[in-house]
């Protein structure tokens, strides 16, 4: 579904060159949950902008679904991005002029012909457990709500791929475990996902999990120090653990 | 449960979550449009009180019988009254002089009139009632000074009224004892045409054929008599030459011509300035307002950079932002334009009704038509969308180019 080839991405920050990602090669089959954990400034994020077409690598080539988005201008990227993939920000990306509903609805005026309707939303609030907050506007939601909310946002346009950068990383263990559950059902549910994050106790999420560090993948499936981790939920710290 | 989302629910938004920006660009907006449709509309009121005042002014000249001549000898050279209607004197002439008078060079119209008779009627004034016989077709002098344009010409049986002719439009009148619907009230005219009652020239005669309409000591009036020749020259053409043409064309004891003794000049003068000065006000304020909406709008988009980086990751082309940035400032526009139309017309219809439009422009300020205020909202409307469309086009075409991650993250 997705092949990430040789992709380099470089910042010029005042005269100095950084190499925010570096030569990265990765393949992603539809189904996946792909989890990509390392510290802050390590390039996860970038890589998903790429993966998004919002950011264009220097060099390498992605291609989803056998298109090499390098290739395509920016107006049929965001084309593709309406179509085929939904993107969840580490903020909660909620516009805040409208209602819960119509941010979900939002990205339908994006992607004509698409499954988003009005119905299709609704379930999807009441899939993300939220449907009683349609109205509300997201000053009045909480943290976990919001998320949930964006996560319904990206899924209305029936996305092939769901992209999530540090989808849990402002909230509590709690609301955090909840969401990783939401990810973990859409993905036994037959989407693809590939998300990042800091927090390696949320490896065990991942069907696929990979570690980076200065831009480089540094460990892949198979090695020791990702596979030794104990799957699923239980190696969360929650908040009941706590003394 | 809120309706469908759609493009305009998003503008609408926007723009309601910044409410004192907002208003503030509204009120930037009004004060143009409200400029632009206040000067349009002193300019085209003034303009029509001055063309009014030149309709109403009546006749150049009256040709009539020379016995005026002698009858006018007392009065001098100062009159200066508009000819709206000739003197209700008995000397007459018959109407087969018209041809010969329209045929003089520099004549552009002429009308018959003619005086039947005077009556007091305690109903109708406390003054002598006058009544004339016109010809609606060919007047130029009595319809101009009606209060409401008539719906359809002058018809049998139907007369106009002076100012001070007690009687309400539509309804009857009593002429010695012949019954006339009013068809018209005339604007007070400070002569006396405003105790007179103006009927078709058939009227007239039918009138005159009744006893005692007529007085004993005056000859009897016979269909083709006429009082006198209401004359108006073309523009451009000296009068004093058209007036000698006109009097050279019959013998000095057949007629006299009578020219008026009166000008508007000084007050069209007063106003020539006013339109070319409304004009540079409007262009002035235009022109300071609109960097100052292309700034705002350049704030807007600034400030809502990662809304149009949200925008983008979820699929907006550039096309889409570019119009949602210039739809908003397009509907700040139209409803500054409608806010600012909508108060000057308020203002100006109270100024008016309180004399404040005549002492200020020193003409009688005539309200433009309804279908002349509409074309000036629409031109007020036009400009200040386009004030909005144009100014937003920078900030739009900026904002569609946004590169979607660094706009999220609040880069440049």
């Amino acid at each position: 579904m997705i092949n990430i080839t040789g992709v380099t991405k470089t910042f010029m920050t005042g005269c100095s060159e950084v190499r925010a990602v570096d030569d990265i090669q990765l393949e992603v089959s539809p189904g996946e949950f792909i989890l990509i954990f390392g510290r802050s400034g390590c390039g996860k994020s970038t890589l998903l902008g790429m993966l998004a077409g919002l950011i264009r690598p220097t060099s390498g080539e992605i291609r989803i679904k056998g298109v090499d988005i390098g290739s395509l201008s920016d107006d049929n990227i965001s084309g593709l991005r309406a179509k085929e993939i939904g993107f969840v920000f580490q903020f909660s990306g909620l516009i805040p002029t409208v209602t819960v509903l119509e941010n979900v609805l939002l990205p339908t005026l994006f992607c004509t012909g698409g499954p988003g309707s009005r119905l299709r939303a609704l379930e999807l609030l009441e899939k993300v457990g939220v449907a009683d907050r349609a109205d509300a506007y997201p000053c009045t939601l909480s943290s976990g709500e919001m998320k949930r909310v964006a996560i319904a946002r990206a899924l209305i346009n029936g996305p092939s791929l769901l992209i999530a950068d540090e989808p849990t990383g402002d909230l509590d263990v709690d609301t955090e475990y909840e969401i990783m559950e939401l990810f973990r059902q859409l993905n036994h549910e037959g989407t693809t996902i590939v998300m990042v994050t800091h927090n390696p106790d949320l490896i065990s999420y991942g069907t696929q999990t990979y570690r980076m560090d200065k831009g480089k993948i540094v460990e892949r499936p198979g090695s020791s120090s990702v596979s030794n981790r104990v799957p699923g939920p239980d190696c969360i710290l929650k908040s009941k653990d706590l003394p | 449960m809120k309706k469908q989302m759609n493009y305009l629910t998003f503008i609408l938004a926007g723009i309601r979550n910044k409410p004192g920006r907002n208003l503030a660009t509204v009120f930037c907006f009004a004060f143009i449009a409200a400029n632009i449709f206040s000067g349009q509309y002193l300019i085209a009121g003034a303009v029509g009180s001055v063309g009014q005042g030149v309709s109403r002014m009546g006749a150049d000249y009256i040709v009539a019988p020379v016995q005026y001549s002698v009858f006018l000898r007392g009065a001098g050279p100062d009159n200066t009254f508009a000819i709206v209607k000739a003197l209700p004197l008995a000397w007459r002439m018959n109407n087969n002089i018209l041809d010969k008078i329209g045929s003089v060079q520099g004549v552009l119209g002429i009308s018959p009139q003619l005086y039947v008779s005077t009556f007091n009627s305690s109903e109708l004034s406390p003054s002598p009632v006058e009544v004339f016989g016109i010809d609606p077709a060919t007047d130029f002098t009595v319809q101009p000074w009606l209060q409401q344009p008539l719906t359809d010409p002058l018809g049998p049986g139907e007369v106009i009224i002076g100012y001070e002719i007690s009687g309400d439009v539509s309804s009857k009148i009593q002429v010695f004892n012949h019954i006339y619907t009013i068809k018209g009230r005339l604007d007070p005219t400070q002569s006396a045409a405003d105790t007179t009652i103006f009927m078709r020239m058939d009227d007239a005669y039918s009138l005159a054929a009744t006893e005692g309409v007529v007085p004993p000591s005056s000859s009897r009036i016979s269909p083709g008599d006429i009082n006198a020749v209401l004359v108006r020259i073309g523009p451009g053409e000296d009068p004093d030459i058209v007036g000698t043409r006109i009097r050279r064309s019959f013998l000095p004891s057949q007629i006299t011509v009578i020219g008026r003794h009166f000008a508007l000049d000084p007050a069209s003068q007063d106003i020539q300035g006013l339109p070319g000065l409304l004009n540079v006000i409007s262009v002035i304020i235009v022109v300071a307002a609109f960097p100052l909406i292309a700034l705002i709008a350049a704030m807007v988009a600034n400030e809502r950079r990662r809304e149009i980086g949200l925008l983008k990751s979820m699929g907006a082309k550039r096309n889409v932002i570019f119009f949602f940035v210039i739809a908003e400032s397009l509907v700040l526009a139209a409803i500054g334009g409608i806010v600012g139309v909508v108060a000057s017309i308020i203002t100006l219809y109270m100024l008016n009704m309180q004399g404040f439009l005549n002492s200020a422009l020193q003409v009688s300020f005539r309200m433009p038509s309804i279908g002349a205020a509409g074309f000036m909202a629409g031109i007020a409307l036009f400009v200040v969308i386009a004030i909005g469309s144009l100014s937003s086009l920078y900030p739009a075409y900026t904002s569609s180019r946004m590169n979607p991650y660094d706009a999220i993250r609040g880069e440049r």
